[in-house]
């Protein structure tokens, strides 16, 4: 069962970041983006990390995603900037990207998995929380602050001169 | 999981980052290759919460909580500044906006 | 001077006062003139004129009188120094050593002037006629506008030619040897704003430069060959006795690292322990010994590279000294101011490789074979520049070529090994020589600066003080007697005639002869130039109508030199006085005696250098010597007031007319080096300046490295898009090989 969850989700995410990158307009690129994250959300699903799941939801697809559409519509993108020009650094950009991936699959050969087992708290919020307002609380506030500047960069970067 | 090892989920995060990658290096839209970093800090996700499964510590999952928090900060920023130079050069065109040159 | 010099003639003894002081302020003599041309030149235009010429001639009238304390010193016994190469006293001379100047690993070289007997000679000489001729100069340069630059230049001259003569090592007198060319380069080209002074004075340097690198390399032999012997002589236990070890030797040992090889008395030392082979071989070590150290030495003799270091010296002395191969520049140098020909032309600059003979005479006797280089470059040249002096019309090049011929007969002196003559002629030429130039300066001023003798004559009622001391001066160059130029010249020419070199046994006969053709050739070119000058009538071209006698400073020195050149006789006469072993020699052999003891006892010693006949007086060759002179000067007389002026205009016979026209073109010795040598050379220069320097250097090396560094730079530019995607294409790939490394680190 899982492992055909797996493989459909896996697809589908694929296909979806294939969509991303392929797609004319910014607006398909959008909605494949949604597509991949919640594709993915059901693989961390697949992989027990219940809490990352529903938050890759809420917090990727519900807002950023949303976000982008804002702006793209803000933005009026029709079609795409006109056709695709093959140059060299575009290129190199391919060929990168294939032996990064090349790269990455032959890092991953040696690991032998030790498929340990799972306490019936893993990943859990009350797990997640425990953790992250004991040991992890200043990285915790330091991302609170992040997001409190970020915010405030945004507005200001983004104002129109008034 | 039977016949679904960490590899699989590996084999899955590396050939999304390197969708994200290409995106980056090949798109010429602004918007669309943020939408491909984006894709690459979710690969980077599922890498950590694969190894957080495989031994066990779901100590692991904190680490891509912060991601996702992380990526929400950077993407309301690079968005504000995408809406500022498209304000001031009419285009989202990365082949136009040659402003980073000596 | 010499009349002063005489009053306090070694066989008077009283010295008042301890030679020490004198000693310690030798380094005044030098220190005074180079003050002088400090002042003259930095301040001489603010000084005004009158103030230099008192500046320039107080400082070498100071220098002389502390030449004649020295003179005076070194003339009694008491006055002596501790040789510091071998212990031992060396008598009638002074000594200061002013310290070390530098050193090189083992060579060492010290500021140490020395003032011995043939030091005192040319002292006197240097420093007497230097002032006379300053005392001149502010007549005769009273028109120009530079004067304070010719004093300037004058009293350096006399600087650097008293270091070249006071100095007690071969480095220090290189110093004033080269010091010397450079002053006689500034002062040729004094009137630098006519190309062809400022050539002539070129031409000078160069051949001097040319003669200075042979000397460079004459020294360096010499220093490579005591460096032989001392390695060499610690090898054998006798070496070790003689070189080493023992009481003198050590001393020998420590002074060639302390003064260094190149100093004078350390050669003495060194002289007196290598030996030719012969009986009486004290060290193992002899002139025949093979060099056996490394380098390159290897292999040859101690005799070889004597004679080899000697004839380098000899081809600088030729430069400095203008002999053949190069005596090219001294007519040249007749485009300076007459005073500094005088000076520097005649009485001191070209005395110097003379000097440097003498004072090397403990060497060259050594060297047979070097001495008879010497002396038959010497004959030759004497009558080479005298067949040339035949037919110039140049006042001051003939007497630029008599000059030559001169020295040609100091060396012929050196080269057989009568040291005594070549001083004594020395002393006697610069009195008459200066004498003569300074007579034609003063024809010159007197007649609108005409040099041409066939534009002039007739001079003999207008300008009657330079009329007579000119006549004097002839007659004592021509070898009259009772006037110093015939016993000089005979002095030479007799000590030549029964000199026998070991091994050569015919140059002394040979130099003779040649000698004897010289002194003929003399007697008519100077008779010749006499009488056009001063004989006959006025030129129907001359410059202006009525010459005008010189003032009182120019003719007070003209009437003094005459007068020397009269009273120098004493100094030649022969058999005249007691020598120092009791048997009856010419003054001047015997005040030099004390300088030549060394060269005189290897002589005898070792008979390298047999003088025949020296007891009594030489009648028939005394009688010989004064009929050519007379043949020479009567035969000039007559030619010129009566049979030249009997044919007419008629041209000349054939042969004569043919070597007329050689001789006026100096044997067309100029052509061929400029074909020769000039011209090969400006060939190379333009090449290596077109090809190497303009096309390598300049193309490949330095606008190649520009053109490499632009292309580079417009190449690399290309990666400075802008664009900001190109740039992270960039992070990427660097990302890509970073991972490639670590991975196959990791994997491998």
């Amino acid at each position: 069962m899982t492992t055909f969850l797996f493989y459909f989700f896996a697809i589908l995410t694929v296909v979806a970041a294939a969509g991303v990158i392929a797609a004319r307009s910014p607006i398909y690129s959008a909605m494949s983006l949604v597509g991949t994250f919640f594709s993915l959300a059901a693989i961390y699903a697949l992989l027990l990390a219940h809490t990352i799941a529903v938050l890759q939801v809420l917090v990727y697809a519900g807002a950023i995603m949303v976000l982008f559409l804002f702006v793209i519509m803000l933005l009026s993108l029709g079609e795409s900037v006109g056709p695709a020009k093959v140059t060299f650094p575009r290129v190199v950009g391919g060929l990168v990207a294939a032996g990064l991936f090349a790269a990455l699959v032959i890092a991953a050969r040696p690991f032998v998995p030790a498929a340990a087992q799972t306490p019936p708290s893993f990943g859990t919020l009350q797990s997640i929380g425990a953790q992250l307002y004991t040991q992890w609380l200043a990285p915790f506030e330091a991302v609170s602050l992040l997001l409190l500047v970020a915010m405030v960069g945004a507005v200001v970067v983004a104002k129109s001169r008034v | 999981m039977e016949g679904i090892t960490l590899q699989h989920y590996l084999f899955l995060a590396a050939l999304l980052f390197s969708l994200g990658v290409f995106g980056v290096l090949v798109r010429r839209n602004a918007l669309v290759v943020f939408m491909c970093v984006e894709l690459m800090l979710n690969a980077s996700n599922l890498t950590f919460l694969a190894f957080a499964r495989d031994s066990g510590m779901d100590v692991g999952h904190l680490p891509a909580l912060f991601v996702i928090a992380v990526a929400a900060a950077e993407a309301a920023i690079g968005l504000a500044v995408i809406i500022a130079v498209f304000r001031s050069r009419g285009t989202v065109n990365v082949d136009d906006i040659r402003t980073m040159r000596l | 001077m010499l009349v002063l010099a005489l009053a306090f003639n070694p066989f008077v003894d009283p010295f008042p006062g301890a030679p020490e002081n004198i000693a310690a302020l030798l380094w005044a003599i030098i220190a005074l003139p180079l003050a002088g041309a400090f002042l003259c030149g930095v301040l001489g235009r603010f000084m005004g004129r009158a103030n230099t010429n008192f500046v320039a001639c107080a400082t070498v009238a100071g220098s002389f009188l502390l030449s004649v304390c020295a003179v005076w010193a070194v003339g009694s016994q008491a006055t002596q120094y501790t040789s510091p190469a071998s212990g031992a006293p060396v008598r009638w001379a002074l000594w200061l050593d002013l310290g070390r100047w530098f050193a090189a690993g083992d060579f060492s070289v010290h500021y140490g002037l020395t003032v011995d007997r043939l030091t005192a000679a040319i002292l006197l000489v240097v420093t007497g006629i230097g002032f006379l001729i300053h005392l001149y100069s502010t007549e005769y340069m009273e028109h120009d506008e530079g004067y304070w630059r010719y004093f300037a230049y004058l009293n350096l001259f006399v600087a650097m030619m008293l270091t070249l003569v006071l100095a007690d090592n071969l480095v220090l007198l290189f110093v004033g040897w080269e010091g010397v060319g450079l002053c006689s380069y500034l002062l040729i080209g004094f009137w630098y704003q006519d190309t062809e002074k400022a050539w002539a004075g070129r031409k000078a340097f160069i051949a001097n430069r040319i003669g200075d690198f042979a000397f460079i390399i004459g020294m360096i032999l010499l220093v490579l060959l005591l460096g032989a012997t001392e390695k060499m002589g610690r090898e054998t236990a006798l070496g070790r006795t003689n070189f080493t070890d023992i009481g003198r030797a050590r001393a020998w040992l420590t002074s060639l690292h302390d003064q260094g090889p190149l100093n004078v008395e350390v050669l003495r030392e060194w002289a007196t322990r290598i030996p030719p082979e012969g009986p009486r071989t004290r060290s193992g070590m002899n002139l025949s010994t093979t060099i056996s150290t490394e380098g390159p030495l290897q292999g040859k003799t101690f005799g070889h590279v004597l004679t080899a270091a000697l004839l380098l010296m000899l081809l600088g002395a030729a430069g400095k000294s203008a002999q053949i191969p190069l005596y090219v520049w001294l007519p040249d140098a007749m485009a300076g101011p007459t005073p500094v020909s005088a000076l520097i032309h005649a009485a001191t600059m070209v005395t110097a490789g003379v000097y440097l003979f003498c004072r090397l005479s403990f060497l060259l006797v050594l060297s047979p074979t070097a001495m008879a280089w010497v002396a038959m470059i010497g004959a030759l040249t004497a009558v080479w520049a005298a067949l040339i002096a035949f037919a110039q019309d140049d006042i001051k090049k003939v007497l630029a070529y008599s000059t030559v011929s001169q020295l040609g007969f100091m060396f012929i002196a050196v080269g057989t090994g009568v040291f005594w003559a070549a001083a004594l002629h020395l002393v006697t030429h610069a009195c008459f020589k200066a004498c003569l130039f300074l007579g034609a300066g003063s024809v010159m001023h007197g007649n609108g600066d005409e040099t041409d003798v066939y534009k002039l004559g007739g001079l003999r009622k207008e300008m009657p003080w330079t009329w007579a001391t000119f006549g004097i001066a002839t007659l004592a160059i021509t070898g009259i007697v009772p006037l110093s130029g015939f016993f000089s010249k005979d002095a030479i020419l007799h000590g030549a005639h029964g000199t026998e070199l070991h091994g050569i046994p015919w140059v002394g006969h040979t130099v003779y002869w040649i000698g004897l053709f010289g002194a003929l050739c003399t007697a008519f070119y100077m008779t010749r130039l006499y009488v056009l000058t001063f004989e006959g009538k006025r030129a129907a071209d001359a410059r202006v109508p009525h010459a005008h006698e010189s003032g009182f400073r120019m003719v007070f020195v003209l009437v003094f030199l005459a007068f020397l050149s009269v009273v120098g006789v004493i100094w030649g006469l022969p058999d005249a006085f007691p020598g120092p072993a009791g048997e009856k020699v010419a003054l001047m052999e015997g005040y030099l005696a004390p300088a030549m003891i060394l060269a005189d006892r290897e002589a005898s010693l070792y008979e390298t250098v047999k003088h025949l006949h020296d007891a009594g007086i030489p009648w028939g060759a005394y009688i010989l010597a004064w009929a050519v002179a007379v043949v020479g000067g009567a035969a000039a007389w007559l030619v010129y007031r009566s049979w030249l002026p009997s044919r007419g205009g008629k041209p000349l016979p054939a042969p004569i007319a043919l070597f007329w026209r050689w001789a006026r073109h100096k044997f067309y010795v100029d052509e061929v080096y400029d074909l020769l040598i000039i011209r090969p050379f400006t060939l190379l220069s333009k090449g290596l300046y077109k090809v190497v320097d303009g096309g390598i250097i300049d193309g490949v090396g330095v606008g190649g490295t520009a053109l490499v560094l632009k292309r580079a730079g417009a190449w690399l530019r290309y990666t400075q898009t802008g664009n900001a995607q190109n740039y992270a294409t960039v992070m990427a790939v660097a990302l890509l090989v970073s991972i490639g490394v670590v991975l196959t680190w990791v994997l491998l």
